[in-house]
């Protein structure tokens, strides 16, 4: 047990700038995420039917693909045509495209999921479109999006180690590293599930006390 | 057709699809009228009422309401015709439909804001003005789900109200309530009839019907059976599909009936 301690001790500060680089990648590639999710959503909604259908399609494919092949084919192939992206953006990119047709499944769901009384409510009130769905639908749809926005998120830091396969300083990659060079990769792949584990109950923990924080403001 | 007309209908024809909801639909109403409009379920009322502020477009005929002319078919009313219309159409739905995230006087304050760039303090007082009208000015910071169904649908009144329309629709607005709530809602409808507004109501309450309305609707069979001064058409209906659905929702404890035990209610065909 103090040899683990010992080591752990040794590692952490590697394993701290490990943990920021996860982060930021899980933070950028959210972002991307929620705003494409968004607009496939809206897209995805839309009376256009061409819009409806590429949308579709979009999100048929990207979610039928490995996360790995869009990744190694952001970073690798890319360059091939002339495209040169660092790591960090083939990354978040990547994660954020993959994601944002994950998020847009989840917004559309709850979008639709408000009950069709409100929609005509508000329409009755002379709102157009648009702010119906600013002050009445999205409000609404929130509460429904929260939980299985939050579960998304804890896949999202999971994959967020598939970077180590480009080379950038994550977390797994870190922990890797460490393991390489004390030999103790039981060790060190153990911390690093420690910490992964902490990173997604931190988030998820706010993200709950959020949802209950709005819930009781509308009780 | 009267200058004080409001809303003038000619041979309105509604579809769902290949079924026919209503066809050959004439009728005038005109400012400051109380209407009724009853029927058997399923003959079309709901349908009617949505076709006056767009929620559902009409097939054939024309459509004269608030100087707009509005003909069946094709692409229907620009965008901002039917915006106009909905702002200056109030309505009132069976469900109450408040906005369950934004407490009383926000869900009162909301349309004329976004709308009408109504500012926040106007808006709030006009909401503190028409929630003391319905006796519910304490409930202003509550969230809907903690109010009755009677204290909701009132609520909704007033939302509806806030945009100061010409004409307010009322579909069934109390046949969700128990019975001992009805009684709270129909006053606050009676007040506005006496306030002289310009109503159009879907009801199955019958003395209510008679109490307030100048006119009334009868609706049967995807089609208007008999209209005219509401005492006429609920005492000495004309026509024989009039005389049997009165006579059925008039006796209590008849098949379809079942008269409903609150003050004003008549009976309720259900
Ligand atoms: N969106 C819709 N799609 C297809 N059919 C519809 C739709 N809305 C209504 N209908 C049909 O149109 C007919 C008239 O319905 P409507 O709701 O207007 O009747 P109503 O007179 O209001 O009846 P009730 O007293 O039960 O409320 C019914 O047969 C109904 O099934
Ligand atoms: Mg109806």
């Amino acid at each position: 047990m103090t040899v683990l301690w010992h080591t752990w001790v040794q590692a952490f500060p590697a394993f701290v700038g490990g943990v920021r680089v996860t982060l930021e990648l899980t933070g950028v590639s959210l972002l991307i995420a929620l705003v494409l999710g968004f607009l496939l959503a809206l897209a995805r909604l839309s009376g256009v039917g061409v819009l409806r259908g590429a949308a579709t399609g979009v999100v048929e494919v990207i979610r039928s693909i490995p996360t790995l092949i869009l990744l190694f084919t952001a970073y690798y192939s890319l360059p091939q045509i002339g495209i040169t992206v660092s790591g960090f953006v083939a990354a978040v990119g990547t994660l954020g495209i993959f994601y944002a047709t994950l998020y847009g499944e989840i917004f559309r769901g709850a979008i639709l999921a408000v009950d069709r009384g409100q929609r005509e409510a508000a329409q009755a009130l002379g709102l157009s479109p648009v702010t119906s769905l600013r002050t009445v639908i999205l409000p609404q749809a929130f509460l429904r999006i929260l939980p299985p926005a939050t579960n998304q998120l804890s896949n999202l830091i999971k994959d967020t180690s598939l970077v180590f396969t480009i080379g950038l300083a994550d977390l797994m990659f870190q922990a890797y590293n460490a393991g390489a060079s004390n030999f103790r990769y039981f060790d060190m792949f153990i911390l690093a599930g420690v910490l992964y584990f902490a990173c997604y109950l931190i988030l998820s923990k706010l993200l709950a006390r959020w949802e209950m924080n709005v819930q009781r403001q509308r009780a | 057709m009267s200058n004080d007309s409001v809303l003038r209908a000619q041979h309105l024809t509604k579809r769902f699809g290949a079924s026919l909801v209503f066809e050959d639909v004439t009728w005038e109403v005109h400012a400051q009228e109380v209407v009724a409009i009853i029927g058997p379920s399923g003959a079309g009322k709901s349908t009617l009422i949505r076709c006056i502020n767009g929620l559902v477009p009409f097939e054939s005929g024309t459509l004269e309401l608030l100087g707009y002319q509005l003909t069946g078919g094709g692409r229907g009313p620009s965008r901002a015709v039917l915006q106009d219309i909905r702002t200056r159409v109030g309505m009132v739905f069976q469900t109450f439909n408040l906005f369950p995230h934004l407490s009383v006087r926000a869900n009162i304050m909301l349309a004329p804001m976004e709308v009408k760039r109504v500012s926040r303090g106007q808006a709030a007082h006009r909401a503190a003005e028409l929630l003391a009208m319905v006796g519910l000015e304490a409930k202003a910071d509550m969230y809907p789900k903690r109010l009755s169904g009677g204290e909701q649908q009132r609520v909704a009144i007033c939302r509806a109200l806030a945009m100061e329309p010409e004409i307010l629709l009322f579909d069934e607005p109390t046949s969700a309530l128990d019975p001992e709530l009805v009684g709270d809602v129909l006053a606050a409808i009676q007040q506005l009839a006496k306030e002289g507004r310009t109503m159009i109501l879907v009801t199955h309450e019958m003395a209510f019907a008679k109490e307030v309305a100048d006119t009334v609707v009868f609706m049967a069979d995807h089609r208007i059976v008999e209209q005219g001064p509401a005492r006429q058409v609920l005492e000495h209906p004309q026509t024989d599909r009039a005389q049997q659905f009165l006579q059925r929702v008039l006796r209590p404890g008849a098949p379809l009936g079942g008269a409903s035990p609150a003050s004003v209610a008549g009976g309720a065909e259900r």
